[in-house]
């Protein structure tokens, strides 16, 4: 797929605005009804997907180029992937999301990449890592003494994924061996990939650098397939999506599961019980590739069929990405099960959640951008009276961390397994 | 003189040209205290023709027209004239009602109709129009609509303008257009009606609203001939409460809910002054009504028409109970000194030969603006102050509080009665009209409707709103023949 | 004509650097393009002039120093909010796009009842504020994606609850307003400084020069600030809604009812709507589904309330037994919303929806009875935030037929109507074949009844630019059929003479030649003597119909 070939839903973007607000029938305030970071952060059109499917067809047509400001304005996305949500509360037939990353795509292939994306991709190509300075030599120092089992060398049930900013961020490194050790303790057989744990390359793809993610992915699915990997856990959001979406597409055929779901499951059957109280007011924060952008993957191959005329379907019928049936019941579910936890609801939720600002690598290559989204999610999570923000991605985690809200203040911020591992 | 006269003559005919001194002093001057000024010539018109061609005359000979459709008395100044030489324009003797609609619920009037002919002519179409309080006999519905009398029914007025609708008018500079949906069709109103408009359409036409530049004009904009307008059904049942109270700030909360809870046909606060005025037939009765009424008195009336009538009222009263059991208040179907059925009929129906406001002491001076229901006590205290300092005694003063525009802002009226024969009371009232209305803007009070000295109090306060309507005048009547000198534009 | 480093920096003084731009990227996404076709005056195949730069005020001080500033050089310029409509885009090669997303507050009073808003407040958000308040505000058709302060001022604002809340003129009170040659009006009491509460007067309304019928689409200045009327909400303040996107829905209790009612004929039907319009009965009253088409509805309202719908079901559901039965019976319907402010109110209402029925021959449909399709149809009503869903077949739509009058005018003419947009799909595959009957809008586009406010939908491919020169040609018919029937001029021909076709404005000399014959031209006249005292420069555009009073001189 090239830019070009969505030439048509550029042309058919009616303009509606979805793709900037909530669903308009879950807007509860004008304070958070918005939903698009970009164009949140810098206003102008140019930053929304509407904006972004007009742009394509000057930049196409000759009338506009790649300059810096333009550059600017296609890579500061986060692919948090709201406006694709939005737009199909009334539209079958875009797909925004789709075009905000080819649009990158464009931009790379044309040598437009900003200043702060060269070192993410470097250490990827490098070193097999999304997080500038890391080392491959590193990467499984967090699990030394986890006694989990090389997949290479024995056999496990599940495969262990920690993705990069499991494996190298220190503070969270801890997350990782919790979750291990929950598991592990719930009489999970559970493996990793030793050596050949490598970054997932999600971010890469987010960010319109499609080889790179392609030759990581392969190499990935290879792995996977030499340690005979039939089932992977992993607590981060991104590798979760990369995995169960972006994987599939080339081939690959592992169950995903992120971790909310497993420990859900084990919560159910009995596996993990609680048995401290937890006595705090949470609220939730969807990670956007585990919630909107976490449905499975559809394969399909068709194309545009007019019925009536002129009304736009697919043959055969295409699979309809609305975000509903990501993973959204399982971490409110965990929560719902600790002692002693009241969950509480911010007003941009599930499907319609706003983003943590890191998202398409923004955290490294624009982060006041990055920060500010940030910090509207931090205002958002304090408006609730929540002693806590809790989410499922490190990545989220860690930019809410370094983030404050509209007056300055911060609010505590767990991930789900930190929590859990509280209550045990 | 006698040029003019004969031009006059050849408009209208030699029967419609009067400069008698009885009749031209009878125009000098009103109730109120504007100060009087002859006419030159009173001119009866009969068609909108003979009105265009008078406008054209008058811009020719830069005469001012002065446009009066109600029969005397006036109380207002808005037709007293405020140049010399001015030419009276009576359209009192226009009093078609040119068409009913009992399908679009729509009549077509002209400026000399009143209220009893219309609402009598309604009424055998089962059908009424919405009313202000107790019109005079012979007030003209169309200036009454066109000056925004409040409507006992804020509910329904969905419009500020309504519930008149298309007009047609002549603009100062002798051009004569309809204005609403009236104006994007031929300038025929049968031929509008043979494509099926029935000139129900108040705003534009185009993208400007023309009848906003005749709304609250005073006649200085333009001559209106004829106005189309919205009517309800008539109801079949209707019943009045009362609501009485101590203060007004009493019933408030009562008020602010019946309006948000959509319920009712008819709702005002009136004190007991202005109540006992309304109903009482002498100034005897009045005094005497005025001992035992209550202070405040809200009114609430609810009607029913052919939709399931009975359901309908038994459905409101039941909610209105509550409401008021809720907010504090009585709800009554009586007050000591008038019933609920009686200040329905008072409310709703025109006056007698001697205007009710007149009753109680031969004259008076109301004085009135638009704020909200919120704020009215605020006034109300500085107008009572103001009375005892200018010695004035509050009792007499009547308040009356009309929710209007759907309950966004309410008509705060002051009455203040006096006997024109005792010169130094009138002096008082004078004086305090004149202390009072220029207090009441310091306080928020806006003059909508700015009559006599309030034009100065109110354009004085807001520089912008003077220089805009100064163009409008501009466009409209370049030569400033319309009512000049009012609204103190030019 | 690119603008100088002076006026540049002139304008980057007043809103600071980050607010403004003159990237060629960005001003690029400062152009209407064909498929956004909601001008009605096409539709076009060109985009609109790129402006030399767009700017960003944040506040009324900045947008009046703008205002200034392009006097002082003849710059055109025009504010949009939304950008959802051509008429907000300028239309020469010398303007300045103002985007007005920076000003979005909302200040509420609710004990009399309305809302202090600023452009970028959008229905969803002020309705989502008023209800906190038990407060409710009338959206436009267009949707609640659309400012309500640019509806309301600027363009017509009627909506399926205007019948009674009426419509935005009906709404507005004090205002702010920015006029062309850069002075600022408050009108009403707002001019006095004595509150937002009345926008009339004193004495003439200066309102009266903001809008009439419809406003002037931005070609009067700015509006940054506007007092509008809200209504009551007796449902809950938190707006609580239930189900998977799209197809959200909601349950209020039983104090909350949308019935979609039917009708043998247009007779009964119009019967039914003037006691709709004689009543208090209806909060909300819309045509709305029926802009599927008489012939797609049934099996759209299916795919749309389901989660899982989409339009490839659509060929399958044509030929569902019981969704043919259910779509012809709703064949001659409209949707209303009935909300009870207490159990007996609500009582009342219900029992005079089944007497209306009665008297008329009318019935529920037993399709929309079904607690998902009512719940679906409930929100979607009050809100409108699936509005957008007018653009769901192909992308773009064209209202032809605006057929905003009363109703008995308009149901003497529907059914031609409908067959003309018929033989239009049968005979060409410009426009998607719906059923030739695609009517839709306000059962009342004045509060409290009296006239429809309707268009047919010809759903179109923007993409496909055969099927935008086939609207055009469609929309040439539609006209006949208008003049025809004395309508005066169509929905999709409405702004055709306020906007070239090639997206450029038009001149004085051409608007003259357009308004020099119409039946009362002095409207036009008067309309340029305004134009010539708020707008010396005349540098907003073409949207205010203009014509030379000179023309008129014998």
């Amino acid at each position: 797929m090239a830019l070009q070939d969505l030439r048509p839903m550029m042309e058919r973007c009616s303009y509606c605005a979805g793709c900037k607000f909530i669903p308009f029938e879950k807007i509860k305030s004008l304070r958070f009804a918005e939903n698009c970071p970009s164009i949140g952060y810098y206003n102008f059109m140019t930053y929304s997907a509407r904006g972004r499917f007009q742009l394509s067809q000057s930049l196409l047509d000759g009338r506009a180029q790649l300059d810096d400001t333009t550059t600017n304005a296609i890579h500061s996305c986060t692919s948090c992937g709201y406006c694709d949500i939005g737009c199909k509360i009334t539209r079958y037939n875009l797909e925004p999301l789709e075009h905000n990353i080819e649009q990158k795509a464009y931009a790379v292939e044309n040598g437009k990449i900003l200043e702060g994306q060269k070192p993410l991709i470097d250490n990827l190509k490098k070193e097999h890592s999304m997080i500038p300075g890391t080392k491959k030599a590193n990467r499984t120092d967090w699990a030394k003494d986890l006694n989990l089992k090389d997949l290479f060398k024995e056999k496990a049930e599940v495969a262990f994924f920690a993705g990069c900013k499991y494996s190298y961020d220190p503070k969270l490194q801890k997350v990782a061996q919790s979750a291990v050790k929950l598991l592990q303790s719930a009489g999970v057989d559970l493996g990793y990939l030793g050596a050949a744990d490598n970054c997932c390359a999600g971010r890469a793809h987010q960010m319109g650098f499609f080889n790179e993610f392609k030759d990581r992915a392969n190499a990935n699915i290879k792995s996977f397939e030499t340690a005979g990997v039939k089932t992977i856990v992993t607590p981060c959001s991104d590798c979760y999506h990369s995995f169960k979406r972006q994987y599939a597409k080339l081939g690959s055929t592992v169950k995903v599961l992120h971790i909310v779901e497993y420990v859900d499951q084990l919560i159910q059957e009995g596996k993990i019980k609680f048995t401290k109280s937890v006595p705090m007011t949470v609220t939730y924060h969807d990670p956007c590739h585990l919630g909107r952008l976490g449905e499975d993957y559809i394969p399909w191959e068709g194309k545009e069929k007019k019925i009536l005329n002129q009304v736009h379907t697919w043959e055969p019928k295409r699979p309809r990405y609305n975000g509903i049936y990501g993973i959204y019941d399982a971490p409110r579910n965990i929560l719902k099960a600790i002692p002693g936890v009241n969950l509480v609801e911010m007003e941009r939720i599930r499907e319609y959640s706003w983003c943590c600002g890191a998202g398409a690598g923004c955290n490294e290559s624009n982060p006041e951008f990055s920060a500010w989204t940030a910090g509207e999610r931090i205002t958002e999570a304090n408006t609730t009276g929540a002693d806590a923000l809790v989410t499922a991605c490190p990545w989220c985690k860690d930019n809410f961390v370094n983030a404050v809200d509209e007056d300055g203040n911060k609010i505590e911020v767990l991930d789900i397994i930190e929590l859990v591992q509280q209550a045990i | 003189m006698e040029s003019m006269k004969q031009n006059l003559v050849d408009i209208v005919g030699a029967a419609n040209v009067i400069d008698s001194p009885e009749v031209l002093a009878s125009y000098s001057k009103d109730e109120s205290f504007a100060t009087p000024m002859k006419p030159w010539f009173v001119v009866k018109v009969e068609n909108a023709e003979q009105v265009q061609k008078l406008v054209r005359w008058a811009n020719e000979t830069k005469t001012t027209l002065v446009p009066v459709s109600s029969g005397a008395p006036h109380f207002k100044g808005d037709t007293v004239p405020s140049v010399p030489q001015s030419v009276i324009v009576d359209l009192s003797g226009m009093k078609k009602i040119i068409s009913i609609n009992r399908q679009q619920r729509m009549c077509i009037i002209e400026p000399g109709v009143t209220y009893g002919q219309l609402q009598e002519a309604l009424a055998k179409e089962g059908m009424t129009l919405s009313t202000c309080l107790r019109p005079r006999a012979n007030k003209s519905v169309l200036t009454s609509v066109l000056e925004v009398e409040p409507r006992l029914n804020c509910l329904h007025q969905f419009n500020y303008t309504e519930p008149v609708r298309c007009t047609e008018v002549t603009f100062g500079d002798g051009n004569q257009i309809f204005t609403g949906e009236a104006g994007n069709g031929p300038k025929d109103l049968q031929k509008q009606w043979e494509l099926g408009k029935w000139q129900v359409h108040s705003n534009g036409p185009a993208a400007t609203d023309m009848l906003r530049m005749v709304l609250q004009a005073q006649g200085s904009m333009g001559i209106v001939t004829w106005a189309s307008m919205k009517c309800e059904l008539l109801p079949t049942i209707k019943k009045m409460y009362l609501a009485p109270a101590n203060k007004s700030t009493d019933l408030e909360d009562f008020v602010y809910k019946a309006i948000w809870a959509r319920i009712g046909d008819k709702l005002y606060v009136m004190n007991k002054a202005y109540l006992a005025s309304l109903m009482g037939e002498t100034a005897e009765e009045i005094a005497e009504l005025k001992k035992v009424m209550p202070n405040w008195v809200a009114a609430f009336g609810l009607s029913a028409d052919i939709l399931l009538p009975e359901l309908k009222v038994s459905a409101q009263e039941h909610d209105i109970m509550e409401y008021a059991k809720q907010t504090g208040v009585q709800l009554l179907p009586r007050v000591p000194g008038a019933s609920g059925e009686a200040v329905l009929e008072k409310s709703i129906n025109p006056s007698g030969d001697t205007y009710w406001k007149q009753t109680a002491k031969g004259s008076f001076q109301d004085i009135f603006f638009i704020t909200t229901l919120d704020r009215t006590s605020k006034f109300i205290e500085a107008m009572y102050e103001l009375a005892i300092e200018a010695g004035y005694p509050t009792e007499d003063i009547g308040v009356y509080i009309q929710p209007q525009h759907m309950g966004t802002s309410v008509h705060l009226e002051f009455n203040l009665p006096y006997d024109p024969n005792n010169a130094k009371e009138a002096k008082k009232v004078k004086d305090l009209y004149a202390v009072a209305s220029r207090e009441m803007s310091k306080l928020g009070g806006y003059y909508a409707r700015p009559y006599d000295i309030w034009a100065n109090i109110q354009l004085n306060k807001d520089a912008q709103s003077y220089i805009m309507l100064q163009k409008m005048k501009d466009i409209f009547d370049p030569n400033n023949i319309m009512n000049t000198g009012k609204l103190t534009i030019k | 004509m690119a603008f100088s480093r002076e006026i540049y920096k002139a304008l980057e003084d007043i809103v600071g650097k980050d607010n403004i731009s003159e990237n060629i990227s960005v001003c690029e996404t400062y152009r209407s393009i064909p498929a956004q076709t909601s001008a009605h005056y096409g539709p076009s195949e060109h985009w609109t002039p790129l402006p030399q730069a767009v700017v960003m005020p944040g506040s009324t001080e900045e947008v009046q120093n703008i205002i200034k500033v392009c006097n002082k050089y003849g710059i055109e310029f025009k504010a949009s909010t939304t950008f959802y409509s051509t008429m907000g885009y300028i239309g020469s090669d010398f303007a300045l796009q103002l985007d007005m997303r920076r000003m979005k507050s909302i200040k509420i009073d609710a004990k009399n009842m309305c809302a202090i808003v600023e452009p970028f407040a959008i229905g969803a958000t002020v309705q989502a504020e008023a209800m906190k308040l038990g407060l409710n505000l009338n959206i436009p058709g267009v949707g609640c994606s659309a400012s309500t302060l640019a509806n309301f001022s600027s363009w017509v604002a009627f909506g399926p609850n205007s019948i009674s809340m009426g419509q935005g003129s009906e709404n507005i009170l004090g205002l702010e307003w920015v006029l062309p040659n850069g002075d600022v009006i408050r009108t009403g009491s707002l001019g006095s400084g004595d509150g937002w509460f009345c926008g009339e007067g004193p004495g003439p309304s200066q309102r009266g020069l903001l809008r009439g019928i419809f406003g002037t689409a931005g070609s009067s200045g700015v509006c940054t600030k506007m007092a509008v009327r809200l209504h009551p909400w007796p449902g809950p303040a938190d707006f609580p809604t239930y189900g998977m996107a799209p197809a959200y829905k909601a349950d209020w209790g039983p104090n909350f009812k949308c019935y979609t009612l039917c009708y043998p004929d247009w007779k009964s039907w119009a019967r039914s709507v003037q006691y709709f319009h004689e009543s208090d009965v209806a909060y909300t009253g819309h045509r709305q589904f029926n802009m599927f088409g008489r012939d797609l509805k049934g099996a759209m309202i299916e795919i749309i309330s389901n989660p899982d719908g989409q339009l490839a079901d659509l060929e399958e559901l044509l030929e569902d037994e019981y969704i043919k039965e259910q779509t012809e019976k709703m064949k001659l319907d409209y949707q209303i919303v009935i909300v009870g402010f207490s159990e007996k109110d609500m009582e009342y209402k219900e029992k005079a929806v089944d007497y209306i029925l009665e008297q008329t021959g009318g019935w529920k449909s037993e399709m929309m009875l079904d607690k998902d399709k009512h719940d679906y149809a409930l929100l979607y009503m009050t809100r409108l935030g699936h509005k957008n869903l007018n653009y769901v077949f192909c992308g773009s739509y064209e209202g032809i037929f605006g057929l905003s009058s009363n109703v008995w005018k308009t149901i003497e003419v529907v059914e031609d109507a409908a067959a003309l947009k018929r033989k239009w799909e049968q005979d060409y595959n410009h426009i998607a074949a719906t059923g030739g009957d695609s009517s839709m809008g306000s059962l009342s586009g004045i509060g409290g009844g009296g006239a429809t406010g309707w268009e047919f939908f010809a759903n179109f491919d923007a993409y496909d630019k055969e099927s935008i020169r086939g609207v055009y040609k469609l929309s040439d018919e539609t006209q006949k059929f208008h003049n025809k029937y004395a309508f005066g001029p169509d929905f999709c021909r409405w702004n055709s003479d306020l906007r070239r076709m090639d997206g450029y404005n038009f001149t004085q000399e051409e608007h003259n030649e357009f308004y020099k014959d119409s039946a009362q031209p002095w409207v036009f006249a008067y309309q340029y003597k305004i134009r010539e005292a708020i707008n010396p420069n005349n540098l907003c555009g073409s949207y205010f119909r203009t014509l030379d009073p000179k023309c008129l001189e014998n």
